[in-house]
């Protein structure tokens, strides 16, 4: 294994108990992680990035599923793939919908509580509730919704108590309410000292579940550290932002005018700007509107979507 | 760099194997892949009946109809279904993730998936092939016909526990190798014929029944060395699966 990481490096954590250190995956001619380096310790860390991003290999190659192509892996300080009995220790929730449908709730829990050894006769019940699956434990997964599936996932990972739990877009389909159950869970078990990854797409989310998040684009690392430092380094991309108005031409002139505005282009559909503080000028408009006299239709950022933030996050 | 932490018991295989080898019919064999392994039940149910509009003797007749329709066909389009659900149904549909990512032993999830078919092939297709030769008035052959297809169907789905854990386009390579390699090359290489389930099934059937007149395989064993031989190959395939499954990557059902 290569030299341990800077202290300071927000790539990695303090206290590691899953270490990926130089890993590449590729299937084929598709590279999905390239030269991944970033470790995980107690606590809830966000793993973030677009769809494709190489989210989900990493989950898997960090639980022995896919072993890496190079660099290594070691999770509580084991290769995840040639210790068998780490396989206690860690638990993998699956993006994907499959699960045993012939299986109730109850019997796939029971059923990981077994193969784990666990010998606590009350995991199983205490696993179900905390997902509140009891009351519909003895139906068949097939014919659950995605959201109780995907509940009846993260309990069959519970039950065998994980120090270290991965969760890939574990709220898929859950419903608000369950949402906020499920979030509170992790950050329960994040706060207890188990090391929780939750991988998702969507920002917000993420900034609700993780203090720590690791941004991946493309199977490479793209930003770390805390999430207010990647919302912030999110914000100082410039954006592109169109406005309508009952006077674009008016309206066009008085942009030039504001330091925000990097440039100004004036069309038919309206004036499109781009801006390289969209916070300072969510502020600036409302004047610059009353002080031209120019009523605004419509403010729309044309750039909005996690792909282009990550795509501009890898480009730095 | 994290030293290694110490790991807590998991548990003994013994307790932890009669639950594997539980999962495979509960969860394995969901109604629509039962109701598939019920074609080539009603197969072999069928090739009894069609036994007796020979005019033949019902030992010869049952013989002759069961090399073709029962251990040719049959056997090895049921086995199939069965050794494709417990293993390469759930790494194409990404469910094996759920026994895998356990500390179960590799060995240990061969064994118990190819265990929990071989059950479920001895209360379908060897059943059938039993009410069969009762059908077909070969009363006589019920032992042999048993024998055959109980150690036949052991080796196929053993064979197809191995494709399940080489490869994500298990039935295909599964179909392959039954009519192409076994079928096809067997009939004609000995080589092919000695390794191949299909054949030995047979030879194990036509060995113990002993009929008079009745279509033999040159240059195999029969009889009990051919459920040696049977036995063998189950092992063998077993071994190499056990390989298979330590080297298999877990990609996911989209992949």
């Amino acid at each position: 294994m290569s030299a341990p990481p800077e202290a300071l490096d927000p790539a990695f954590a303090a206290d590691a108990t899953v270490v990926v250190d130089d890993v590449s995956v590729w299937f084929g001619q598709k590279v999905a992680l390239s030269e991944l380096s970033c470790s995980f310790g107690p606590g809830v860390t966000g793993l973030l990035g677009p769809n494709g991003a190489g989210k989900t290999t990493l989950m898997r190659a960090m639980c022995g599923l896919i072993p890496p192509r190079r660099g290594q892996v070691s999770v509580l300080g084991h290769d995840p793939r040639g210790h068998r009995d780490v396989q206690s220790r860690i638990a993998l929730v699956p993006e994907e919908d499959a699960v045993p449908e012939a299986l109730t709730a109850r019997q796939l829990v029971r059923y990981q509580a077994t193969l784990n050894g666990i010998t606590d006769t009350d995991a199983v019940e205490r696993s179900l509730a905390e997902v509140s699956l009891t009351d519909v434990a003895d139906r068949r997964l097939g014919g659950y919704s995605k959201g109780m599936r995907q509940r009846a996932k993260v309990a069959a990972a519970l039950v065998t108590d994980p120090e270290v739990l991965v969760l890939d877009e574990p709220l898929n389909g859950a419903d608000p309410v369950q949402r906020v159950a499920l979030i509170e869970l992790f950050q329960r078990l994040g706060a207890a000292g188990r090391t929780v990854v939750v991988s998702s797409h969507v920002l917000h989310e993420v900034e609700r579940l993780a203090e720590r998040v690791i941004v991946i684009v493309h199977g490479r690392l793209a930003a770390a550290g805390g999430h207010r430092a990647i919302r912030d380094a999110m914000a100082d991309r410039p954006r592109r932002v169109l406005l309508r108005s009952d006077d674009d031409r008016r309206l066009a002139t008085g942009l030039l005018g504001l330091d925000q505005v990097v440039a100004v282009e004036l069309a038919e559909g309206g004036v499109t700007i781009s801006t390289g503080n969209a916070g300072e000028l969510a502020h600036a408009l409302p004047g610059l509107s009353r002080r031209l006299d120019v009523r605004l239709r419509e403010v729309r950022a044309l750039d909005a979507s996690l792909d282009s933030v990550f795509a501009d996050l890898t480009s730095r | 760099m994290t030293a290694p932490a110490a790991l807590r018991p998991t548990g003994s295989p013994l307790r932890r194997f009669p639950a594997l080898v539980a999962y495979v019919p509960r969860a394995c064999l969901p109604a629509r892949r039962l109701a598939v392994l019920a074609l080539p039940c009603a197969t072999i149910l069928l090739s009894g009946l069609l036994s007796r509009a020979l005019d033949d003797s019902a030992a010869r007749a049952f013989t002759d109809v069961a090399v073709l329709a029962i251990f040719g066909l049959a056997m090895p389009l049921g086995t199939l279904v069965i050794g494709d659900a417990v293993l390469g149904a759930e790494v194409r549909s990404g469910t094996l993730g759920f026994t895998w990512l356990t500390p179960v032993r590799f060995w240990e999830l061969t064994l118990a998936r190819w265990l929990g078919g071989w059950l479920i092939a001895l209360v379908t297709v060897v059943p059938s092939a039993a009410v069969a030769a009762v059908i077909a008035g070969a009363g006589s052959l019920i032992g042999p016909v048993v024998a055959a297809t109980a150690a036949g169907a052991a080796a196929h789905i053993a064979l197809f526990v191995l494709i399940g854990a080489l490869t994500r386009r298990a039935a295909v390579w599964s179909l392959a190798i039954v009519f192409v390699v076994e079928r096809l090359l067997g009939a004609v290489l000995s080589g092919i014929a000695q390794l191949s389930p299909t054949w030995q099934g047979q030879a194990v059937f036509t060995g113990l029944g002993d009929v008079a007149g009745a279509p033999r395989r040159r240059g195999i064993p029969e009889g009990w060395e051919a459920v040696t031989r049977l036995g063998l190959i189950t092992v063998v395939c077993l071994a190499l699966a056990t390989v298979g499954l330590r080297r298999l990557q877990l990609t996911g059902a989209r992949d």
